[in-house]
């Protein structure tokens, strides 16, 4: 019984940081169509900018704040400039994003270095359950995962915004009609996923080493998260696909070593791909 | 002479004459060049590999740094622990296959399904990520993270005659041959029925579907045919740089590969050959004198030509031409 809630415990865990990694990438994908090849980057863009943010001695939470709000912004120029003549042309969207991941990238080693940075884990110590021990930090980054979903949920659903981007992703002729700026909700919501990026990335800086490459592996997972949860189930989806992601990818590895448990992973996402292109479990 | 030469079109007559070119490079120089110049050529193989899918066919792959290598890797294995008369023919023959079937197993397996042309993209990428962690893992096969080193093959004829290939310009004539073999072949394929329906999948799939190819099998083959020739390079490759580790498999190595392509033009075989040669020159040289900035200035060129010139380089040239040749030229390419 303890084993199996320590294991429920641990994989909320997982599920969630998961979730939180992807939910950028699923966000600009699954209502504006553009696969964010840069998403990676965006990451590790936000934990750079919270470690200077430390190294300047603005407190942790502000930090992460302001790195999700200046990625943001980069976001917003970038779509500005570049991918909003591209909206039209998936491929032409995939290779200036994947251009965005590898110039910023270089611009990352070129200011920053390519050694590593550590973020001091703002919350340290556990939380005591008798059975079992919950680090505090990833407790907290779930909880305030489940709280960001949860509210997209309220805006999407139960605001005229929300009405709004619906009606624009069901039909975008008919919506511009009647009267909505697409050109400006394509703008917020590519910034928001910019955002919510650069956020995350900040926030899951202490539970890694900061690198100009930290995003990459994220930038893959978050994919098949997106995909294996089907595109567009925003919420639910990007919560499903995390579990399938990141819980098989903890069962493989404890049978073998990391390496296999990701190769596995990356396999089941492949054969999903093929058989279930509409997502692991959402109807046509 | 003089009716043979015009009746080959302009375009076969620019290749010959860069492959002229690269024949005479060494008469006339000597020393880094001879060595590094065959790699160069196998990266313009390799940039082919990918333009016959991307500018012809329509689709995108971030694996051909996966197939690259497979290639290398089955000549390095292969040259190490078998003492076989013509194992670097062997080895060669296994980078093809190997990477052939799997090229054909996973193009089959999302083809045939119908799969989205920018999920085909993302399952490449993981294609390309598996093989490198696999490299990496795999410590008794391939060496881990510190790599295998490969010996200079040498070619041998029965017992009459070994042709080796450890000195520079027997390399250099053994590889340009060979590229100009699988250039050749490769534009034979292209001119032939088999590329005009790749062109028309391209341009529209549906209506090649209605005519009655099965497309998904001719995406598979041309696939096939793809990862085949990038096995091939990187199995020569292997041989020439003397050694072969995971990095070769890494997503930024496939990335190169689209930059080269989609800077020398994807639409043409001979631009994308000289894209990966010049392109991949330049980062060398950039490399030498600013080892800080060429990733990024390659980046931002990436990023110019995607959105200046759809067609790359030759794309670009191919229209400044027929504008000087008459004045009311309307461009031809995809709108």
């Amino acid at each position: 019984m303890e084993l199996a809630a320590s294991v429920l415990l641990d994989t909320t865990l997982i599920t969630l940081t998961l979730a939180l990694a992807a939910f950028g990438l699923a966000i600009i994908y699954g209502l504006i169509g553009v696969i964010n090849m840069g998403h990676g980057a965006m990451l590790t863009l936000g934990a750079y900018f919270t470690w200077a943010g430390l190294q300047l001695e603005i407190p942790f939470v502000l930090s992460v704040i302001l790195s999700g709000f200046i990625v943001g912004f980069i976001g917003l120029l970038f779509e500005h400039w570049i991918i909003k003549r591209f909206y039209n042309s998936p491929y032409e969207t995939l290779l200036l994003t994947w251009a965005f991941f590898l110039v910023t990238t270089e611009l990352i080693k070129i200011v920053f270095g390519s050694d590593f940075r550590t973020v001091v884990n703002p919350y340290p110590g556990s939380i005591d359950l008798g059975f079992y021990k919950i680090p505090t930090y990833r407790t907290l980054i779930c909880v305030f995962t489940a709280f960001v979903i949860l509210s997209t949920g309220f805006v999407f659903f139960r605001t005229s915004t929300g009405i709004k981007i619906r009606a624009m992703i069901q039909n975008r002729e008919m919506a511009s009609l009647l009267g909505l700026n697409i050109s400006l909700t394509y703008k917020i919501i590519f910034g928001f996923g910019c955002f919510m990026a650069g956020l995350a990335g900040g926030l899951v800086a202490p539970m890694l080493s900061v690198s100009p490459y930290m995003g990459d592996m994220y930038l893959v997972r978050s994919f098949f998260v997106v995909i294996v949860g089907g595109i567009g189930q925003i919420l639910s989806g990007t919560i499903i696909g995390s579990f399938v992601i990141g819980g098989l990818e903890t069962i493989v590895a404890l049978f073998s070593d990391q390496v296999i448990a990701q190769v596995a992973v990356f396999f089941f996402a492949i054969v999903i791909l093929r058989i279930r292109p509409q997502g692991i479990f959402s109807e046509k | 002479m003089q009716n043979v030469l015009t009746k080959i079109s302009g375009e076969a007559k620019f290749e010959l004459l860069i492959f002229l070119a690269l024949a005479s490079i060494p008469l006339v120089f000597s020393g880094y060049i001879l060595f590094i110049l065959p790699q160069y050529m196998l990266f313009g193989l390799l940039a082919v590999s990918l333009s016959i899918l991307w500018g012809l066919t329509g689709i995108i792959s971030f694996g051909q740094a996966g197939f690259f290598a497979i290639g290398a890797y089955a000549i390095g294995i292969v040259v190490k622990s078998t003492f076989l008369m013509n194992s670097a023919i062997l080895g060669i023959l296994l980078g093809i296959i190997v990477s052939a079937v799997i090229a054909g197993v996973v193009g089959y397996f999302l083809f045939s399904a119908k799969v989205k042309a920018t999920y085909f993209v993302l399952a490449t990428l993981a294609l390309s990520i598996i093989i490198e962690q696999l490299a990496k893992s795999q410590k008794e096969i391939t060496g881990g993270w510190n790599g295998l080193f490969v010996d200079r093959i040498s070619i041998s004829f029965g017992n009459l005659l070994e042709y080796s290939l450890f000195n520079d310009i027997p390399m250099y004539y053994f590889t340009l041959l060979l590229t100009i073999i699988a250039y050749a072949l490769i534009k034979f394929l292209t001119t032939s029925n088999f590329g005009k329906i790749l062109r028309g999948i391209r341009e529209n799939e549906d209506r090649i579907l209605a005519l009655g190819y099965n497309t998904s099998i001719y995406k598979t083959l041309i696939f096939c045919v793809s990862g085949a020739l990038a096995g091939f390079a990187g199995s020569i490759y292997g041989t020439h740089a003397g050694f072969v580790d995971p990095s070769l498999a890494r997503v930024l190595f496939s990335t190169e590969v689209i930059v080269w392509v989609a800077i020398g033009g994807r639409n043409s075989i001979i631009g994308s050959f000289l894209g990966g040669i010049l392109v991949a020159s330049l980062a060398n040289y950039l490399n030498s004198i600013t080892p800080e900035y060429w990733q990024l200035i390659i980046g931002i060129v990436f990023i110019a030509v995607v959105i200046l010139f759809k067609g790359g380089l030759a794309g670009g040239l191919e229209e400044i031409y027929h504008r000087l040749k008459s004045k009311n030229y309307v461009s031809a390419r995809n709108p």
